[in-house]
């Protein structure tokens, strides 16, 4: 990365901030599963009040205390970030290959493909985006992770296509591309050496920001209970749990609301921080 | 311009029937709606039973032609549900309660953003403005059902200044109870409205006309109001339709947390259900409100900007 990317990236406060979220979001998620304490699926008795019924306040056996089944809740939420982080970065990964393959080939050939693909980018952004998912996700009978981010990735490259492929056509046209062309370079060549490394800018700062609204969506649909299905469950799973306790035991929806906003906020700010430093024009 | 609308309005059609289609192929080709609808421990008999009184057995193609068909002369099919009401009649009776929700939402978004933005303008690069703008990007990246569920665990449950989510009885209690509902909905927008017209205040108040009015010894309220805030109003003002598929997607969500029974319940309810003739409905209803917003939008960014015009 350019030096002075790098040192406007680090006076920004914003983005050190949002890094910093990153950072304990994806470490909470990846080795969370390893510090919990307890089995997230087991339900212990004790984690109910014998005489009301109701999960039991944090003390020394639960250091956060029960959910509504008696289970532990820090070692639950240690286990759920692995499922929302999994899906957003599955999601995301797949998106940004699908945008930038997309956005290189129509920017750089045109033609028909281009005017295809760019009406199917149309359709894409005229859909009702959350309803769609949930209906897809919820036809499809088997409860599988992978369905959900397939899903979402498939559906979510559309933006970062058109910055891209925008991007391309600009490049296309520029001295170094021509002369690479005159010396005789192929085309593939000249699309690995000289046409990704400009677009791959724009699609960090949008890959960034892309985990953020995966976040927000898979947790929007294990809320409403049409998501990540039991018993796998997510930060957007236990919120939905949480619900019915909310007067009771507010803290079953706070934590997780908590660590969901925290993992959003954070790649939002990296994001913004990103593209104040790579892009400083804008 | 007539041209430009004319012809983003006409490329809605085949968008919307793409949308459709694909949501119908989905829904028919995978999963069967007899078992969602009878559950899993109905006999062979009643699922064939089911299936014959529904139509669903006969061939794909049928179903399909037969739908398209209906839909053209604005009929929708006939909901899965005991009562067999009409599609178009369940839509009916949801689509208004949304609408409330979605225009108050709007009504808010668009003031309180605007407010928020305006004062983090003129107060630019102080605590005021920083401390807007960090609740700007909170708002954004809060997910509706988190603040939605605060909302009602703080204002709702603690302090009991709203209901506690459902419809009301009569047209003064449908606005009480869609109060919060609305503004849960307008959590995402204010914070974009604030952002946006900030970045727009900034650029106005540099402008050599403001420096021209200040000369002329107007007031700093006068300069900032009059002058600046009408300035910066009309691009965001144009943005008003990007609002709309948020709050599409949103509504999901909020009429969830306060139980309102609009659009957004029965999209959970007949999903849940596998009433797909009604998702079918909810699908077509919804696209053509994000088809409109962006519709919107573009004639907004046309509005301003002569280019777009002619490249269209």
């Amino acid at each position: 990365m350019d030096p002075r990317a790098w040192r406007r990236f680090r006076k920004n406060k914003g983005a050190i901030v949002g890094a910093l979220l990153v950072l304990f979001v994806t470490l909470t998620a990846f080795l969370g599963p390893l510090a919990a304490p307890k089995d997230p699926d087991l339900q212990y008795s004790e984690g109910l009040d014998a005489t009301t019924g109701l999960p039991v306040a944090a003390n020394a056996q639960f250091r956060m205390g029960a959910d509504q089944l008696g289970r532990d809740e820090l070692s639950r939420l240690l286990h759920g970030g692995r499922v929302s982080m999994q899906v957003a970065f599955g999601a995301t990964a797949l998106a940004v290959f699908v945008g930038l393959a997309i956005g290189v080939a129509t920017g750089f050939f045109g033609g028909v493909f281009d005017t295809a693909t760019m009406r199917l980018v149309d359709v894409l952004l005229s859909m009702p985006f959350l309803l769609i998912v949930i209906v897809i996700n919820q036809v499809f009978d088997s409860p599988s992770l992978a369905v959900l981010y397939v899903l979402l990735g498939l559906l979510s490259w559309t933006t970062l296509a058109r910055v891209t492929r925008a991007k391309t056509m600009q490049v296309r046209e520029l001295e170094f591309v021509q002369a690479a062309r005159a010396l005789g370079m192929s085309r593939s060549r000249i699309v690995v050496r000289h046409v990704l490394p400009n677009v791959i800018q724009p699609a960090i700062i949008l890959g960034s920001t892309l985990v953020a609204q995966i976040i927000i969506v898979e947790s929007a649909m294990s809320f409403l209970g049409l998501g990540v299905r039991p018993p796998t469950s997510s930060w957007g799973t236990m919120l939905h749990d949480g619900v019915g306790f909310i007067s009771n035991a507010p803290r079953l929806v706070l934590l997780p609301g908590a660590l969901i906003v925290a993992a959003v906020f954070g790649f939002n700010l990296l994001g913004e921080g990103l593209r104040d430093a790579l892009d400083p024009k804008s | 311009m007539l041209t430009v609308i004319g012809r983003r309005s006409l490329w809605a059609i085949p968008v919307l029937f793409v949308i459709q289609t694909s949501v119908f192929l989905l829904l028919n080709a995978l999963g069967d709606p007899a078992v969602a609808q009878l559950g899993p421990r109905a006999s062979a008999a009643q699922l064939q039973n089911w299936r014959h009184q529904h139509g669903t057995d006969r061939p794909l193609g049928t179903r399909y032609l037969e739908y398209m068909g209906g839909l053209v002369h604005g009929d929708m099919g006939v909901s899965h549900q005991e009562s067999r009401r009409s599609v178009t009649d369940v839509l009916e009776t949801r689509l208004p309660r949304t609408a409330l929700l979605g225009a108050m939402a709007i009504v808010i978004e668009v003031v309180l953003g605007l407010l928020l933005g305006v004062i983090a303008a003129v107060r630019r690069n102080t605590l005021v403005d920083t401390g807007v703008m960090g609740v700007a990007i909170l708002g954004i990246s809060a997910p509706t059902f988190v603040t939605g569920l605060l909302f009602l665990n703080i204002l709702a449950f603690r302090f009991g200044w709203f209901p506690v989510g459902g419809y009301g009885v009569d047209a003064m209690d449908h606005l009480r109870h869609a109060l919060l509902p609305a503004f849960t909905l307008a959590i995402t927008g204010i914070a974009t409205y604030a952002r946006v017209m900030r970045a727009e205040m900034l650029e106005t108040l540099r402008s050599d006309y403001i420096r021209t009015a200040r000369a002329k010894g107007l007031s700093e309220f006068r300069t900032v109001v009059v002058h600046a805030v009408r300035n910066a109003l009309l691009p965001v003002v144009t943005l008003v339709g990007l609002s709309l598929p948020i709050i599409v997607s949103g509504a999901i969500i909020s009429e969830a947390i306060y139980a309102w029974p609009g659009l957004g319940r029965l999209a959970v309810e007949s999903i849940t259900s596998r009433d797909d003739p009604v998702v079918m409905g909810v699908v077509l209803l919804s696209s053509l409100g994000v088809v409109i917003g962006n519709l919107f939008a573009d004639i907004g960014v046309a509005a301003l900007d002569p280019r777009v015009r002619t490249d269209g």
